[in-house]
């Protein structure tokens, strides 16, 4: 009496399921092995995500864009410019506060003459991104004008980018203001408000993560 | 010498291709020809899963070929991993952060595509070792709907491409080993139960006894006197 053969029934997916996790893990190590995937995110160690719009660079509103500005190839040693960005508002207490600590440090790291020692091929730059946290508020005013009122009343010397219509501020989901990213000239993020430690300033984290010295 | 990726890919199509002539009425007679070294091949159920084995294979390393992609676009930040030529650029789809990842999962399609592949190959080879087992009908059933699960999703990514206004080679690549695989399914399942299949099970389950025989494999008893 024939009767069914439940043993190579089992058998049959056995050597199916074996044949199958044999190839999905020689890909998946070879893949594994040759990609060290970033992605991109508002993390220390994450890949800035792209940050664009008009800059008013203090005689005229010109286009940027974070991307053109990175060298995804950079490694310490070729030349490159890291970006101090932060991320503000006009009309909030905190932001007025900051501002004027920032017109110190701009001196010590920007301009042709910074006074914080660098390699020769290291460069810095601010970028302040002007967002709007209340439109419609009574006495928080938005527009370009603005931007560039505050800008003046501060001396600053960097690029403000109007950011009112905050497209940049929910692409990097901003918590708060201000906010401040250091960004490599590979697009690394190495330093974020939101991650950082306790007591932990951006200006420390610039002191620590830019190198110093002469030539490289 | 490095290979540019559309020679690369080109590696992918050849078993996608011998698959589908296999499948297709043209495979008969070099199904025949291969009939000496796999029996089953001489039949239409054994040419459908053969071809339908090769043509997932070719999906499942085009798949793994994308998500190296994906990574290495991720890594280096963009970059021409893909050749760009005209309307077919796959560095502009896969590299899009947008639009390179499942909605809400977050999963890269080319590893989502490598799973499907990898389910799609179990099924498809469990069928083609025991052809007459009592789960042939769920495994062809589970193969059909993930199948049109899959076809709707093409459909999303078909979306995408329009959305980046360029062509992904290797994802097309994937796409027509998927839609291959799903009307592989269909095809079987027409022939399940029918003079088709249990012909070609009579002929295999000889043949794969014979070919055990020949290896010197263990063949199980069929009959309760065989056993004694």
């Amino acid at each position: 009496m024939l009767r069914r053969n439940i043993c190579n029934e089992a058998g049959a997916r056995s050597d199916g399921l074996m044949f199958v996790s044999v190839l999905f893990i020689t890909a998946f190590t070879y893949i594994a092995l040759t990609t060290n995937p970033v992605y991109t995110g508002i993390g220390v160690g994450d890949r800035a995500p792209d940050l664009s719009g008009q800059v008013w660079d203090g005689s005229s509103w010109t286009d940027f864009d974070l991307q053109d500005n990175i060298d995804s190839m950079w490694s310490e040693g070729d030349v490159g410019t890291y970006y101090m960005i932060e991320f503000m508002d006009t009309n909030c207490g905190a932001c007025i506060k900051s501002a004027s600590e920032i017109t110190n440090q701009q001196s010590k790291w920007t301009g042709d003459n910074p006074t914080r020692s660098m390699p020769e091929n290291v460069t810095v730059e601010f970028l302040a991104v002007s967002i709007s946290l209340r439109e419609g508020t009574e006495g928080w005013d938005y527009g370009q004008t603005e931007i560039t009122d505050f800008r003046t009343e501060y001396e600053h010397t960097f690029g403000y980018m109007d950011d009112h219509d905050n497209d940049n501020r929910d692409e990097w989901g901003i918590p708060g203001t201000p906010t401040y990213f250091l960004v490599a000239p590979n697009g690394i993020i190495l330093y974020a408000t939101p991650d950082a430690e306790q007591g932990l300033s951006i200006w420390d984290a610039m002191d620590y993560e830019i190198p110093t010295g002469g030539v490289m | 010498m490095e290979l540019d990726a559309n020679t690369q890919l080109m590696f992918h199509w050849i078993p996608i291709v011998f698959g589908l002539f296999l499948m297709s009425p043209l495979g008969e007679g070099f199904g025949k020809i291969l009939s000496s070294r796999w029996e089953s091949l001489d039949t239409v159920r054994g040419r459908t899963l053969g071809g339908m084995i090769a043509v997932m294979f070719g999906g499942f390393t085009v798949s793994a070929h994308t998500l190296w992609i994906h990574n290495k676009a991720s890594e280096m930040g963009g970059g021409q991993f893909c050749s760009a030529d005209g309307v077919w650029d796959c560095s502009s789809v896969i590299g899009n952060s947008e639009w390179n990842t499942m909605p809400f999962i977050g999963l890269p399609w080319g590893l989502l595509g490598m799973m499907a592949f990898a389910l799609f190959l179990w099924l498809a080879i469990s069928i083609a070792k025991e052809p007459s087992a009592t789960w042939v009908s769920s495994n062809l059933s589970i193969g059909r709907n993930f199948g049109i699960l899959g076809i709707l999703m093409i459909f999303y990514l078909i979306y995408a491409e329009y959305e980046i206004g360029k062509l992904c080679q290797y994802c097309t690549t994937a796409h027509v080993s998927h839609v291959a695989s799903t009307i592989g399914f269909f095809r079987l399942s027409k022939m399940y139960g029918g003079s088709d299949w249990s012909n070609s099970s009579v002929i295999t389950a000889e043949t794969e006894s014979k070919e055990r025989r020949k290896r010197g494999g263990y063949v199980a008893p069929k009959n309760s006197s065989e056993e004694e």
